[in-house]
């Protein structure tokens, strides 16, 4: 009887765990401005796919291990009056198919991953809006160094929180005055350290417009926490209009109303 | 000097053997166990050691979960929150899962042998004192305060750069005080402890195993041991080198990470996990070679695919060495490289495939048999199964460059570290616990801990993968309400209560259990290693006769015979026990306790305060101070005769 109720209650644990993964496996359905389960640019969607090409066989291992083991565990539980089972010492051939077939299953998951690493990595094109950014504990700048937004004295277009034109790269250069800091917007592309004395870079870009939450993702001191940023990506001539408002404006406390998507 | 010492000549050993037992029974007080040099009694010392700071860090954590329970709390600050995240992961590695570990080691592995102690029982003394002192002085950081105010003003002096420290960010110029200080001493004199035990295991096990014991008839826990000793001697010396190269940064104004100065905080990335990757299986080995034992023992058939699961390890541990980068993918390293290490992290799931299959083709045939270290046991495959996976996605550089430095991460390493190397180190305390102390735990009490620490787990662990996925970093001291966070946060928070409910049970159970009446005799689980074969506890000198081995699983092979039918059945008596009276066998020839190795490791602690206050005339003088006594010490060491 006893041994029926650990059983039972395995099964229920089990069961746990993969609810679990499922609702994890799901978790594009909950809300949430840095959700990457609902990704807004290329990028951060390819990464998603990416996931999801490992999450499935991962979770059909998972389930094929609990299910064996329930299994194993109900079947071979020790009974009243159990002799002294067969003393089975291995299996050469066995071995051999789950050696080879989980190493197969990691090489197919190699070809895509080593494919999407030399696709994302590499500078971002000449049409493509170049950012330089500046973090330093424990905020972000945002320099526009494309000549047309430079003023007459040549220094680029400064902003405190990003602003980008929809559906075009955006190529960022990285830069940290002190510590090493990491530049991420969940939604639009999966973070690059800004690493102080290397420069680092990004591209990336939106497919929607809207207002997409950035965030420091390397410890970097107390202020970690709230070394936060917007990235509002804009329809391309609200995107000028906005960068014109901002030189006239200023963004503080809010930005210009030519800045709202 | 009371103890175990034998005059010469040799008496006989039937002599030896009856005054080993009435010097058994003086053989305690405080400085019996100062000066023990005892294989099992260093062992008791070190778990005992070990979960006091399971405590330490497990009050660190419900700390940090009570913190992030709901959005903008403010509990602790973010000055605070940062020194003790930082303070619950060197704590829960360096102080915990390592000493538990070799705990394990110093109470099993002779035993296991067939040998009567370690290969150097006083370097043994010292491992674990130079352990306990590393471990108290990066612990004392707290109560010094930090530049902004003192303890009692609540500013802590812990470290504050998170468990791996990253440069810059450790340097005087952003981490002013004395935390990083403590924290770089204290893990070098940790090193020195480990490295001290990693020697003192690799000559044991090559050196001292039982005639006939070839290396492919040791069990599994041994020959895992023998793996985790050659990582820890290989990758300690790197952490030092770094840990030297921060301090005199720090200190001595060297610029190895001053980028200003033309230093490179990448070095010390590099440096930190080419040790901290080896360091991860130096964590799980162990607690993978002791579920190797329990799972043979209550499903009573030998561990399917011995040598597959011995070179599998083996594997595992080579290419540790191979994926440190996989910590890195973000950092720009471009990606030629990435692209390398992420293969090479995707093939290091092969061999870690290959054990959880043949953990349950043992499991398969079986007559098993649910007790508590069993249920740990399975806790571990179930947990370190998900562990395992999660690791293979985070070896998919594109999408982990979105997972990187998320609670995603927090989650897979707790994945391994609790419901991987912690699950499988209570599995071993069930497991060896009649062993040395000759009582049952409790079973009642151990399944109650064993549910409800494996509920709690999951309720904690499960939710961060999602708060991962909603882009929640890992150490932020708090979060902003409207992105989703909270619910997932509390139930995190719920979760870790559980836990700690389970380690309370487990502790009454400690108590409960050693008061208990009941003997659990010298073979309590129909075990089938040598340390099956003695009396529990195990007497002084283990061994009465040194056993002769002939095959692996040698207690089984003894205990059970086959019958015309081919059937096992019980051998006739006297098979297991009984071979005190033998009077054919060795000589038994016990070291003598000795105070000498406290003393060389109590100078260290004092010579790293003498550093990490040098700029304080009072305090400088305690370099020589700590010098002087460590060098005595060691001196003495070599002077001091091994018998008297």
């Amino acid at each position: 009887m006893k041994l029926g109720q650990v059983s039972a209650a395995k099964l229920a644990t089990m069961a746990f765990i993969v609810a679990t993964v499922v609702v994890t496996a799901g978790c594009g359905a909950f809300g949430g401005d840095q959700n990457t389960f609902n990704p807004a640019g290329d990028v951060a969607d390819r990464q998603l796919d990416l996931f999801i090409l490992v999450l499935i066989p991962a979770i059909i291992v998972l389930i094929g291990v609990a299910v064996a083991m329930v299994y194993i565990l109900v079947r071979f539980r020790r009974r009243e009056g159990d002799g002294i089972p067969k003393q089975v010492e291995g299996n050469n051939t066995l071995e051999i198919a789950w050696t080879i077939a989980p190493a197969v299953l990691l090489l197919a998951i190699a070809v895509p991953t080593v494919d999407a690493v030399i696709d994302l990595g590499g500078k971002a094109g000449e049409d493509a809006l170049h950012v330089r950014v500046v973090a330093q504990q424990w905020n972000w700048r945002f320099d526009y160094l494309d000549p047309e937004y430079a003023d007459e004295d040549g220094r680029p277009f400064r902003t405190v929180d990003l602003y980008i034109p929809v559906d075009r790269e955006v190529g960022v250069e990285l830069e940290s005055l002190d510590v090493i800091h990491s530049f991420w917007i969940p939604k639009l592309a999966g973070k690059q350290d800004v690493m102080p004395g290397r420069a680092n870079t990004l591209k990336f870009n939106a497919t929607e417009t809207g207002v997409f939450l950035g965030q420091c993702a390397e410890f970097c001191g107390i202020g970690h926490a709230i070394m936060r940023f917007k990235t509002t990506a804009l329809e391309p001539a609200q995107f000028e209009a906005c960068l014109e408002a901002i030189a006239v404006e200023g963004e503080d406390p809010d930005p210009p109303a030519a800045c709202v998507p | 000097m009371a103890g175990v010492m034998i005059e010469r000549p040799a008496p006989t050993v039937g002599e030896a053997l009856r005054r080993m037992r009435q010097q058994g029974e003086t053989y305690q007080g405080v400085w019996s166990w100062l000066t023990t040099i005892d294989h099992k009694r260093i062992g008791l010392m070190y778990g005992a050691t070990a979960m006091f700071f399971f405590l330490v860090g497990g009050i660190e954590a419900l700390i940090i979960r009570l913190q992030l329970a709901r959005p903008g709390l403010t509990l602790v600050d973010p000055d605070q929150y940062n020194r003790l995240f930082t303070m619950h992961g060197t704590t829960m590695i360096f102080l915990v899962v390592m000493p538990l570990s070799a705990a394990f080691f110093n109470l099993v592995i002779p035993l296991m042998i067939g040998a009567r102690d370690v290969a150097f029982p006083r370097l043994n003394a010292f491992s674990y004192w130079t352990f306990l002192f590393g471990g108290m002085l990066m612990s004392a950081s707290f109560f010094t305060g930090n530049p902004a105010g003192s303890f009692f003003e609540g500013h802590l002096g812990a470290p504050d750069g998170g468990w791996f420290g990253y440069a810059p960010l450790t340097l005087n110029q952003f981490s002013p005080g004395t935390g990083i200080d403590f924290w770089a001493f204290g893990l070098l004199i940790l090193g020195v402890a480990s490295m001290a035990g990693g020697f003192n295991f690799i000559v044991t096990i090559v050196n001292m195993r039982a005639p006939g014991m070839t290396l492919f008839r040791m069990p599994v826990f041994v020959w895992m041991t023998l793996v985790t000793s050659f990582l820890i001697i290989f990758a300690m010396p790197i952490i030092t080198v770094a840990l030297f190269q921060l301090l005199f940064d720090r200190l001595f104004g060297a610029n190895f990470f001053n980028v200003g100065a033309g230093g490179t905080p990448l070095l010390w990335q590099h440096m930190f996990w080419l040790f901290g990757h080896p360091e991860v299986y130096i964590l799980i080995l162990p607690a993978m070679g002791i579920i190797s034992e329990i799972l043979p023992t209550f499903s009573r058939k030998p561990l399917f695919g011995y040598p597959f699961v011995v070179f599998s390890g083996i594997a595992i541990a080579f290419m540790s060495w191979g994926v440190w980068a996989h910590h890195m993918y973000t950092v720009g390293l471009g990606s030629a490289a990435n692209a390398a290490f992420g293969v090479s992290t995707l093939l290091i799931g092969v061999p870690t495939g290959i054990k959880i299959f043949n953990w349950l083709a043992t499991l398969w045939g079986g007559s098993i048999s649910f007790k508590t270290p069993l249920l740990f046991a399975l806790g571990f495959i179930a947990m370190f199964t998900i562990g395992g996976l999660t690791g293979v996605m985070h070896s998919m550089v594109p999408s982990d460059y979105q997972q990187q430095d998320t609670y995603f991460v927090v989650a897979h390493f707790h994945q391994v570290l609790i419901g991987g190397a912690l699950f499988g180190l209570f599995a071993g305390v069930y497991y060896w616990f009649p062993k040395f102390s000759g009582k049952f735990m409790n079973e009642k009490l151990g399944q109650l801990h064993f549910w409800a620490m494996f509920i709690g787990f999951n309720v904690t662990f499960q939710p961060m993968m999602i708060l991962g996925f909603l882009g929640m970093i890992r150490r932020t001291s708090t979060y902003e309400a409207g992105l989703g966070y909270g619910l997932w946060n509390m139930m995190s928070t719920a979760g870790a209560f559980l836990i700690a409910f389970s380690i309370a049970v487990f502790l009454i159970n400690v108590v409960v259990s050693m008061r208990s009446k009941e003997d659990a005799g010298a073979d309590p689980w129909d075990g089938r290693t040598l340390e099956w074969a003695i009396p529990s506890p195990p007497p002084v000198y283990n061994f009465a006769k040194i056993p002769q081995v002939t095959e692996l699983d040698a207690h089984w092979a003894k205990k059970y015979v086959q019958n015309e039918a081919g059937e096992l059945v019980p051998a006739m008596a006297g098979g297991a026990n009984g071979d005190d009276n033998d009077s054919s066998g060795h000589d038994i020839h016990l070291p003598s306790p000795s105070i000498i190795p406290l003393i060389a490791s109590a100078g260290l602690p004092l010579l790293a305060s003498g550093f990490i206050y040098w700029d304080n005339p009072w305090m400088l003088p305690l370099i020589p101070v700590g010098a002087v006594i460590t060098l005595v010490g060691v001196f003495a060491w070599a002077l001091e005769p091994a018998t008297e």
